[in-house]
């Protein structure tokens, strides 16, 4: 008969259940990481604004160090090549002087058959001679190969050294470039700090001049509100003395309204004063106020060039490109070079059509003159970070 | 940045509303996977087992045999069980009343309860899964809808609103509909799915129960004239 043992629990359902999403969890956390974890830059500008002066070159140098490095390996690759031949050469050489001797020894036993009382000596020397040529051939073989073993072992020396040099001196350079960003970054951030000391500063001296202005306006007040009960006790007083004397009053009036001329001559001057320390602290606003301008041009600018930004697809997050840009008095582009290519023509040239689409920088005009000359040319440098 | 933009990272970082619909959602997208799993298990030995029983039953075996050779009530399911309350039923009344009517009629009555109850065994927690279907699309949706507004609100507060500044808030509510819609889609098509085998299989027991209907039928017939001559 069919199965009566089923009754299908939940057990097995649920372990499958979890299984399958605990699959779906691990996949998601697995392959994301995976292909996240390309681009590690923290840089949320993409555009940076570089000061008027050129980025430093350390990188540059790094690369040049390199090749002159790897220049300096060939022609010792070379020497090693040459040094190869000139101990190759030798030992071409000794076949020729073997059969030589063989030569010498025909021709020494013809002679002993000529004579017979030379041909004893004729032949020992032949033999002796014979065997020094033989053992000279084989001391020269010796020391040839004494010698070239000795180079070879002087040359290998000396190449595990250059590679040990050469790896010291990469390094080295990669050391330095670090350092160089650390110190890029540490700069950059005190610029920042430096930019929030002095927006503070500014907010502070603002904050000073309207404590002034009002203190100023309150004195201006209560000297009015004296002045006005000056002037009713004035009348009051002018009044009594025309009830009482009218002649003497008439003497009275004027002596008094002099001193009021006089009072008002002095609060004239006292006013001139204050007017004129108001000035100044109204000069150094000024100051302050193209100080700011500046900086906000600078970000201005960065920001109309990061939107007109097109990033060419496909390149990668460590080229970097440095625009020159030169600007007319109004804001206008006049020139956008590049004075430090990325290697990538199409990122170089997409740096310079962003430029390009950014301008005119009206914001130019709206500059005091000192800054505006100064930021009548400048150096942009064009990094791409990661796009979200 | 890109470690923000990781999910496990986004879940974590998520408000708490947001959150709480993803739970749900999850619980919910589990419920159902194990209604999903229990049924296709259940659905397959029941068509198996009926399959089975037909067999056995067209096979010319003695419906006296066949019913002393099934186990007790409780355990027999499927067309097994209506033949059961039917012959059952059948043997009961066949003592007690000559009437073949009455015979038929309550062999009829017991036999759809035992009907009624196999649909019921059958269909159980499919309506679980359909709700699961139509209503976390929406929860997650919610979820989003949530999420979203949080992002603006927190947008308010930025000095600048680029698209970096966005983009983790929007992914991260964006998270919510993706788990309604990981939740909704298996529970609609195997909602579809296992309702529509269950229909199949009932109406087999249903044309089975008409059958065994008829055979009795016939038999009660003969046994009529059989009487009456």
């Amino acid at each position: 008969m069919a199965r009566h043992d089923q009754r299908v629990g939940y057990g097995l359902p649920l372990i499958l259940a979890l299984g399958l999403h605990a699959l779906v969890v691990v996949i998601s956390v697995v392959s994301l990481p995976g292909s996240d974890d390309e681009p590690p830059s923290s840089a949320i500008v993409q555009a940076t604004l570089v000061s008027t002066e050129t980025a430093t070159d350390q990188a540059q140098r790094a690369e040049e160090a390199r090749t002159r490095a790897a220049q300096r390996q060939e022609p010792e690759s070379e020497a090693e090549a040459a040094d190869a031949e000139d101990a190759a050469a030798p030992e071409q050489e000794e076949p020729q002087e073997s059969e030589q001797t063989p030569e010498i020894d025909s021709q020494a036993a013809e002679e002993a058959e000529a004579l017979d009382e030379a041909r004893r000596a004729a032949e020992a020397e032949a033999q002796r001679r014979a065997e020094e040529a033989e053992r000279q051939a084989q001391q020269r073989q010796e020391q040839e190969a004494e010698a070239e073993r000795r180079r070879r072992e002087q040359e290998a020396e000396r190449q595990r050294q250059q590679e040990e040099e050469q790896r010291r001196r990469e390094e080295e350079a990669e050391r330095q470039r670090q350092q160089e960003e650390e110190q890029r970054r540490r700069e950059q951030e005190a610029e920042r700090q430096r930019q929030q000391e002095e927006e503070q500063r500014r907010r502070e001296q603002e904050a000073e001049r309207q404590r002034q202005q009002e203190e100023e306006q309150r004195r201006r007040e209560e000297e009015a509100e004296r002045l006005r009960q000056q002037e009713e006790e004035q009348r009051r007083r002018e009044e009594e003395a025309e009830r009482q004397r009218q002649q003497e009053e008439e003497q009275r009036r004027r002596e008094e309204q002099e001193a009021a001329r006089q009072r008002q001559a002095a609060e004239a001057a006292n006013q001139g004063l204050d007017r004129a320390i108001e000035g100044e602290s109204d000069a150094v606003a000024n100051a302050e106020q193209a100080q700011e301008a500046a900086n906000s041009f600078i970000n201005l600018v960065r920001r109309a060039v990061e939107q007109a930004w097109v990033i060419p697809p496909g390149s990668s997050d460590d080229l970097a490109a440095t625009v020159q840009v030169r600007l007319g008095p109004s804001g206008e582009l006049f020139a956008a070079t590049i004075t430090q290519g990325s290697g990538n023509s199409s990122f170089d040239r997409s740096a310079i059509q962003a430029v390009e689409a950014a301008q005119p920088f009206n914001e130019l005009r709206q500059l005091p003159g000192s800054a505006q000359r100064r930021f009548r040319d400048f150096n942009l440098r064009f990094t791409p970070g990661d796009i979200r | 940045m890109n470690d923000s933009m990781s999910i496990p990272h986004l879940i974590m970082s998520a408000s708490t509303v947001v959150q709480l619909v993803m739970l749900i959602l999850v619980i919910g997208s589990i419920l159902s996977w194990v209604v999903i799993f229990q049924r296709t298990f259940i659905m397959r030995r029941a068509r198996k087992a009926h399959q089975e029983f037909e067999e056995r039953f067209w096979s010319g075996v003695d419906l006296n045999e066949l019913y002393r050779e099934t186990p007790a009530e409780q355990e027999t399911q499927g067309a097994e069980h209506v033949f059961r309350a039917g012959f059952r039923e059948f043997n009961r009344l066949l003592t007690k009343t000559r009437s073949p009517e009455a015979i038929l009629d309550g062999v009829q009555r017991s036999m759809r309860v035992a009907w009624s109850r196999e649909e019921d065994r059958l269909t159980l927690h499919l309506v679980f899964l359909a709700t699961v279907a139509s209503a976390s699309p929406y929860i997650g949706l919610f979820g989003t809808v949530w999420g979203i507004m949080g992002s603006f609100q927190s947008l308010s507060m930025a000095q600048q609103a680029t698209l970096a500044t966005v983009a983790p808030w929007i992914a991260e509510a964006l998270i919510a509909t993706a788990m309604g819609l990981f939740a909704a889609i298996p529970a609609v098509i195997f909602y579809n799915r296992l309702s529509n085998e269950s229909g199949r299989l009932l109406g087999k027991y249903e044309d089975f129960a008409e059958e065994f209907h008829s055979i009795l039928h016939r038999n009660l017939q003969g046994r009529s004239e059989v009487g009456s001559a």
